[in-house]
């Protein structure tokens, strides 16, 4: 790193700072909008961020700013890095979207996309925390449009 | 399970733009736009399971943009594709198996679609096939356009282009229409009609062949041509990158025949390179780069004679529904 890199400050919402190389932090695209803007001043708040999810996404930033690291290596790290619970991964997907980060967004809802198949409706009803607003003549209406994709 | 498309789906409920707002609770955790980029990663399969979840998850699961992004996802998606395969057109039984599982020479047995017909004709043809939507006829009148991945159907009777112009499926029955046309009249040229305007035109072939075989094929959303040399030692697949553009034909591969000339046009292509085709009554893998063909192992399809032929259509997993015309 030359002498010239500059550090920025990010602020989550629950009040915690990162200090982060500007370099790693443009990664999303909302900062660097900023930084381009030059609307910067010393600290960016995160607003819809918290700390727990942050250290998720600079972890990865990190790593995937590594100099001369292999593509298997990243796809071990990247491996490893979705297997979280699926409130961590619903965060992250919102963390990701908010600071416009496309390679991590498309990354996790592809986590999801891969875990919901075949899981049943009551069970993404839970998952994504969703009130079932059908009466049961409506849903079992539904399943029998579709009899077949329940098999 | 199979349906017609027209008395389906629960009224009442329906939400129409704007005269009713979801509730968050419908919604659940995530935005939207957040919930749209996770579903359209989903197998239509499981898409109409999800139905069940919400009225809010049903009408977005429903909805044309959706089905429109959904589509355009599938179509990235080797695992999103199937080979329909029909060994005689005697029999109405359609099998189908998945596109990657032919790459990766992992199918275990053709699986049985039933006839989408509620009579079922005594024969079966399938037309052809163009984003999900297939067309089959009975060989009389009776033409069904069929969306396997949905299980549902509808009947086109008397086939009118006027009545229908303005049908986005029928694109892909005009298109097939013209094939069909084509190989009962072995003449040279492909000729065209455009089904909004009702114009024949002619599509220039990429060079001046002789007497020798030409089929014709898509891959992907392009014509491509199969031209046999004079020999029928070997044919030329071409493709035209764009629509009517006679510079725009491209030398995709030039294949040797392995005993005959009974090579289909490229049904599929994997990564760039490797290209899925039927020959005879079996799938091929043909590797462009090596000039090598495999054969994928299709164990409950059996070659009983010859003869036989098989008739493949390979169709992409769409979520629409065949009686709505406007839906893209």
């Amino acid at each position: 790193m030359s002498s010239s890199t500059k550090f920025l400050t990010l602020k989550t919402c629950d009040d915690k700072k990162f200090v982060l190389d500007e370099a790693i932090a443009v990664r999303s695209q909302t900062i660097k909008n900023m930084v381009e803007d030059d609307c910067v001043s010393n600290v960016i708040p995160l607003p819809n961020v918290n700390s727990k999810t942050m250290t998720k996404v600079i972890e990865y930033w990190k790593k995937h700013s590594e100099e001369g690291v292999s593509k298997d290596v990243l796809m071990d790290f990247d491996k490893a890095f979705v297997k979280v619970h699926h409130s961590i991964l619903h965060a992250l997907i919102l963390a990701a979207n908010f600071l416009n980060d496309k390679e991590i967004l498309d990354m996790m809802c592809q986590e999801v996309a891969d875990r919901i198949k075949g899981k049943t409706p009551e069970e993404i009803r839970k998952e994504f925390d969703i009130k079932n607003d059908f009466t049961p003549e409506e849903e079992e209406e539904i399943r029998k449009e579709n009899a077949w994709a329940f098999e | 399970m199979k349906s017609e498309a027209s008395h389906r789906r629960p009224k009442g409920w329906e939400l129409r733009k704007g005269t009713e707002i979801p509730s968050k609770d419908s919604m659940g955790s995530l935005p939207e736009e957040l919930i749209i980029a996770i579903l359209v990663r989903v197998p239509v399969k499981y898409l109409l399971q999800f139905k069940c979840v919400s009225k809010y998850w049903f009408n977005l699961i429903s909805s044309p943009e959706f089905v429109k992004t959904h589509l355009s996802f599938s179509a990235k998606d080797y695992t999103r594709h199937i080979s329909l395969l029909q060994l005689d057109t005697q029999y109405t039984n359609i099998k189908y198996c998945s596109v990657s599982s032919l790459f990766h020479n992992s199918v275990n047995e053709a699986l049985d679609l039933d006839c989408p017909m509620n009579n079922p004709p005594q024969c079966l043809y399938i037309l052809g096939s163009v984003n999900g939507l297939v067309c089959l006829s009975d060989g009389f009148d009776g033409l069904v356009i069929w969306n396997p991945s949905i299980r549902k159907f509808n009947k086109v009777f008397d086939y009118v282009p006027t009545q229908i112009h303005e049908c986005w499926s029928i694109y892909g029955f005009g298109y097939d229409e013209v094939h069909h046309d084509y190989k009962h009249r072995h003449c040279w040229g492909i000729t065209s009609i455009d089904l909004v305007d009702e114009k024949w035109g002619k599509v220039e072939l990429p060079s001046d062949n002789k007497e020798g075989g030409l089929k014709l094929g898509l891959l992907g959303s392009d014509l491509s041509v199969l031209c046999n040399n004079d020999e029928r030692t070997h044919s030329d697949v071409w493709v035209m990158k764009e629509y009517g553009v006679k510079a725009s034909w491209t030398k995709l591969y030039t294949i040797t025949y392995p005993e005959n000339y009974n090579l289909s046009p490229p049904l599929f292509m994997y990564n760039k390179g490797e290209i899925l085709l039927a020959f005879k009554s079996t799938f091929a893998i043909y590797n462009p780069k090596n000039d090598s063909i495999t054969y994928p192992e299709v164990p409950n399809v059996e070659v009983t004679s010859i003869y036989e032929y098989m008739d493949v259509e390979l169709c992409i997993e769409r979520l629409v529904c065949p009686d709505l015309p406007n839906e893209d």
